[in-house]
Parts: structure tokens; sequence; C-alpha cells
């Protein structure tokens, strides 16, 4: 269990190593507990033979060097109102400025409850949250009741602090709906982790915050408030180069999330201009 | 009284005149005689050139000078103060070259030549060139001929004359040149308005022609002009 | 982009600085005379210098020489232009359409020293520049007719711009013939 230190360690990561606090809360023992048990064989990753920083800046930075990381340019956005949360994300992948996809699904289905989001790397974000997910469905079926938002968020947070500084790149909302009522996290890969009820992530974020800011009250009905977060996806793939593609729209109740809609930008931003 | 007003040649004497420049023609005029006739199809570039010893080989120096592919020129004054408007005349044509990869048109290198005369009449320092020029070149708008003065002055003409005898020269012009003419008639028309003036035998040595074609400027070599001469 | 007897050039209309999308009715392309067009991709400040700088020293010519300018000796007057600044270049990649007395048409485009390049069927340049040979490749051929021109220069336009990241928001295409020349916007995605 006692892993030497980063830099000096060349052997195979488990990924039950980064359980490195103790933590008096229930849920977190069994959260531990659980890792232990399952998943110490199946999860491991090749370390490259030498510092992992080092390794990432040479391949990252070398002359036309490839770039693993992609999916920088993004907007997503989430926030809790009186009928749950909506969740919004655009569907452009660039590399570099070479346009990837214009079709990428940012709001990742972890399960029928819970819905998470992806900026950064595109591999680091659905990788995660597939692991999380897989998570969920253990301590639900240990538990006989599903996870909270809080628990959820707090094991993929987890996760990616134990690889702080080795170049994971997320930056995620994890939305559901629990015993508390409609939950919205948000945890990145420098192990942030924190809840509001607004959350706008990636590139475009403040062009869609500027709307939401401008358009938000916590009673909108079920249309407004689908309306404000597709106008503040549309309004920063508008201004933002690096986001665009069709506003993918999401709905969190009670009874899971819901599918709303998928809109082409194309069309949208004519379809806004003429209803001016 | 004209004393008081010829030494600065930026002064005007009180008629209106810079004499300066009234002194730099009579100097064109006491020089050597050279013709230009512009046809259809070309122009033909003439000129006397007399040595005042037999001992001076004829072939050192040339009169008729080719400035681009296109375009050549030939003067009626002082042989030193030419040498220095042809370096400049084809340093200027170079330059439009290396600007726009495009050959200078004849009237665009009169009027830059042309400009340059003007400045040594207006700057300090210096005086104006004892020089006219004849520059005949083709281009896109077919052949031109031009006589550019010591003034800045400059004249497109159909058929000139310059130098000693030019009064005489552009009458016996006048009375031979038509529309109608051939570059080849043009040749044989210089060529006898030269013989109208000139003293002692004509020969290949002591006369120079510049011939422009559609293929552009070329001086003739003496055995082409000793051909001209056996045909008058 | 060639046609028979008649050219085109095409350009997008986004004005931005970095991701930041500031207009999107940004001219790159100047008419320099009646069959002489010249577009420009690269910083929008040196945009305008460059044409303003190329339209007074075009005029100074017109008027010196009384005479249209030909695209080839256009070419040459930008290029040296461009060289001038060579330790201190402006930063455009300028793309020149023409038609020369006789209708023949002229392409050419030059890098930001002023180094041309004249080709016989189109030239590309900026961000997009690799998408637009792509689409300019396979939709291009000899001989088109000014519709069709149109046609093919719009599609390339608008297919390449839509895999940039920072080309876009709407379009712009002259289609350059012997005695009209027409302009048209297009409508594009905005994202």
């Amino acid at each position: 269990m006692a892993a030497s230190s980063l830099a000096k360690s060349y052997r195979n990561r488990s990924a039950i190593d980064f359980i490195k606090t103790t933590s008096k809360r229930k849920e977190d023992e069994m959260i531990e507990d659980e890792l232990r048990t399952h998943l110490s064989k199946e999860l491991s990753f090749q370390v490259p033979p030498m510092d992992p920083q080092v390794f990432l800046k040479s391949i990252n930075e070398r002359e036309n060097g490839v770039k693993i990381q992609f999916l920088h340019g993004t907007t997503t956005l989430a926030f809790k109102f009186k009928n749950g949360v909506i969740v919004a994300a655009d569907s452009r992948a660039s590399m570099g400025s070479y346009i990837g996809s214009q079709t990428v699904k940012k709001v990742i289905e972890i399960n029928p409850y819970l819905l998470g989001t992806m900026a950064g790397g595109a591999a680091d974000c659905s990788f995660w949250e597939r692991v999380l997910a897989e998570r969920c469905r253990v301590y639900e079926l240990r538990n006989k009741e599903r996870i909270s938002v809080a628990a959820a968020s707090k094991l993929l947070a987890n996760m990616v602090y134990y690889y702080k500084g080795m170049g994971l790149s997320m930056g995620t909302m994890i939305c559901g709906w629990d015993k508390r009522g409609p939950g919205l996290y948000y945890v990145d890969s420098d192990g942030t982790r924190m809840t509001n009820y607004m959350f706008s992530v990636g590139s475009g974020s403040t062009y869609a915050y500027g709307i939401l800011d401008s358009g938000f009250k916590h009673d909108l009905e079920d249309e407004e408030a689908y309306d404000l977060a597709r106008r503040a996806i549309f309004h920063a793939t508008h201004r933002d180069a690096y986001s665009g593609g069709s506003v993918n729209l999401y709905h969190v109740k009670e009874t899971g999330w819901v599918k709303i809609s998928r809109d082409d930008v194309g069309p949208l931003y004519y379809q806004y201009k003429d209803a001016q | 009284m004209s004393e008081r007003y010829s030494f600065s040649l930026t002064t005007f004497s009180p008629s209106g005149k810079l004499v300066q420049i009234e002194y730099a023609l009579a100097a064109v005029a006491a020089g050597s005689p050279s013709i230009g006739i512009k046809v259809a199809n070309g122009a033909v570039l003439a000129t006397e050139k007399k040595y005042k010893s037999q001992l001076y080989d004829e072939n050192s120096t040339h009169k008729v000078a080719r400035i681009t592919d296109k375009i050549g020129m030939v003067y009626s004054g002082m042989g030193p103060d030419y040498r220095v408007l042809l370096r400049k005349a084809r340093k200027l044509a170079q330059e439009y070259q290396m600007k726009y990869q495009d050959s200078i048109p004849t009237s665009q290198l009169v009027e830059k030549v042309a400009s340059v005369m003007q400045e040594y009449t207006q700057s300090g320092g210096v005086r104006p060139f004892g020089v006219s020029l004849l520059m005949a070149g083709t281009g896109d708008e077919g052949p031109y001929l031009y006589q550019c003065d010591p003034s800045g002055a400059f004249f497109a003409w159909k058929a000139t004359a310059l130098g000693k005898n030019h009064v005489n020269g552009k009458t016996f012009l006048e009375k031979r040149y038509n529309e109608e003419m051939e570059l080849e008639d043009a040749i044989h028309t210089a060529i006898l308005t030269l013989k109208e003036s000139f003293d002692g035998q004509m020969t290949e040595d002591n006369i120079e022609i510049g011939v422009v074609n559609s293929s552009g400027f070329n001086r003739l070599s003496p055995s082409e002009v000793k051909d001209y001469l056996a045909t008058i | 982009m060639t046609g028979k007897n008649c050219v085109a050039i095409a350009a997008d209309r986004r004005f931005g600085i970095q991701a930041q999308t500031i207009g999107h009715e940004f001219q790159r392309i100047y008419g320099m005379s009646d069959h002489l067009y010249i577009g420009f991709s690269g910083l929008a400040t040196d945009v305008t210098t460059v044409s303003n700088k190329l339209k007074f020293r075009l005029n100074m010519y017109m008027l010196r020489e009384n005479r249209e300018m030909k695209p080839e000796t256009f070419m040459s007057l930008v290029s040296s232009l461009l060289y001038e600044k060579r330790f201190g270049p402006y930063f455009v990649e300028p793309v020149i359409a023409g038609l020369d007395k006789n209708a023949k048409p002229f392409v050419g485009s030059l890098d930001l020293i002023g180094c041309p390049m004249i080709t016989e069927d189109f030239v590309v340049s900026g961000t997009a520049s690799e998408q637009l040979y792509g689409m300019c490749e396979s939709l291009w051929e000899p001989d088109l007719e000014a519709d069709d021109l149109f046609e093919s220069i719009s599609q390339a336009l608008l297919n390449a711009v839509d895999r940039d990241c920072v080309s876009g928001w709407g379009g712009i295409v002259y289609v350059i013939e012997k005695d009209k020349v027409t302009e048209k916007i297009l409508k594009a995605r905005m994202d």
C-alpha cells in the first residue's frame, strides 16, 4: 500500500493507492472499502519510466508535438431551479484551431439519476466519469440505495486528486437528484470540489454566465429555464471561437434526468435573429 | 546688366528668363547634329560622330545608347553631361523594373529623366545639363520619340533635329516626312537629313544610327550603316 | 479561383481577438480598380494599413501613367511594399484576383514578406488554408462559367471555415467578369 514517491516509482500504480487520507465519515469509509475490494486489480495505469510531469511536458511541447489534449474549448453550464437542475453544453471538439467534431456529447449520462459534464480533456472526462458510474453502481448494490450527488462527486474528486500534477485535465459538473433534492457539484482536475446553484465551465463560460445572470430566477418555469440555458450556450458558441456545434439540453427531475433537446446552432442564430 | 543675373542659375532676369538655361540651349545648338524620326512600325535615331583627329579609335565610344531593351537615346551637346544622364536613365529604368517586374514605358522614363534635368536648374551648386536628348522607345502603346531639354521640358515628336543646323534639319524633315513612311524609309530620311549639313565624306565610322522596331532598340553596327550608306 | 473569362475571390467576415469574436461584418477584400481585387488574411490593423497604402500607390501609378495596372504588375507592387518591411513585417497574407484587359483571369498570393506565387487554378490563405486547399482541390475545375465559379468558391469557403474555429461568421464573394462585378454576402453558421 505504501507507494514510493511519485518521481521515483517506476512500477504500475494501482488506482487504490489514491486513498491517502483517513476520513472519519462513514460514507467515506464505505467508499474506501469498496475501492479496495473491487478495483485494485482492474484499474492500473502504465506510468512512464520517468517523472510523469516531465514526460507530459516533453510530448506536449515538442515541435509539431502530438496534441494529446483536445476539447480545450468548450461551454457547459448547469443551474438549479425550483424544478430541478438544468444541464446544457455545446458539442464542438477542437484540436488547436481545427474543428475535430461538431457532434460531441459533452453531457455524460452516468446513470439515470446522475449527469456529468465534459470540459478539458475528452478522454479524461469520459474515462473518469465511466469509472464513477461503476463506483456508483457498486455503491447502489451494496447499500440498496442510490449514492448521493455529494458522495458521487467526492468519489470523482478523490480519484482525480490522486493524479494531481500528472496532466489530467477536466472540469466537470456532477448533477443529480437525491434525498436532499437537486444536487450540483463542480469538480476539476486540480482537486477542486464545490457546490452552488449555478456553474458554467469552459472557454465560453464567461459568455454563458452573462446570459444566465441576466435571466436567472429560482422560480423559473421549465420552458423558461430551457430557453435560458439554450440561449446561454448559443451565445457562448457565437462569441467563443472554440465552442459550437449544437446545444444539448438536459433536465434533472426527481424521477431522474430527461433529455430535452438538441439544437444545431447554425439555424438557431437566424431563429433568434428573426424573433428580435 | 545681364551679367548680374547670369551667375546664379536660380535667379530670374528682369525679362523672366533664366539665362543659364539659355546658355545650355546654346551649347546644345552648337553641338553636333542628331535626328529622330518616328513611323508607324518603329523609330530611328541618327547622329553625326566626328572626331577632331583621325587618330581616335572611332568605335571606343558611342553616342547612341541603349537604356532598356526597348528604349534608346542620343544627344546633341556635351558628351560628359550625357554620360551622367545615361547612367541615371538606366538606373531609373531598372528601379521601375525592380518595383513592378515590368518594363518602363517610354513616356515614364522620359518624364523621370526630364525631372532630373529640371532638378539641375533649381538646385544649388550645380549647373544645367549642356545636352538635349532624343529618346526613342517602344512598348504596349507603340513607338514613341521624345526630346528632352536642359530646362526639363520634353516633347513627343514625329520627327525632329537637334544641334548644329537643326533649323535646316527640321525644314528638311517637314518636307520629307509623311504618315505612311516605313521604318526603312525613316532610316534613309535620317541619313539624308544628316547629309544636308555634313562636311566631308559620310562613312560608317562618323555617323551612328539606332533603330526601334517591334523587337526593341538596337544600335546598327558599322557594317549595317555601311550598307545603308551604299543605297543612298 | 479562376474561371472562363472570370475570376472570383471570397473571404469570411469574422473579426476577432484570439478566441473572442468581436464582430462579423469585417471587410477583408478590397476592390483596387474595376477588375482588380485583393483580400488579406491576418492582423486586422495591418489589413487596413496595407490596403490603404496599396490603394495609394495604385492610384499614383494610374495617374502617373494614365493606364490601368496589370494584375501581374499589381502583384509586384504588393511584393515590393511588403518586402520594404522585411525585418518588421505587416502580418498579412494577401490574395489577389483580377482580370487583365483581355479578360484573362489572374490569381496569386503572397506571404507576409512579399514572396509571390501565381497559379492557374486557385490560391488560399489564412487559418483555414489547409481546409480551403482540400475544398478547392475537389471543387475547382477548368473553365468554370461565372455562376458555377460562384457556387464552387462559396461552397469551398463555407465548408472550409466550418472546420476552423477562428474563421467564419458569414462570408463574402466577388465574381469579377469583363463588364460586371457581382458581390454576394453568404449566410453561414455563426459559431
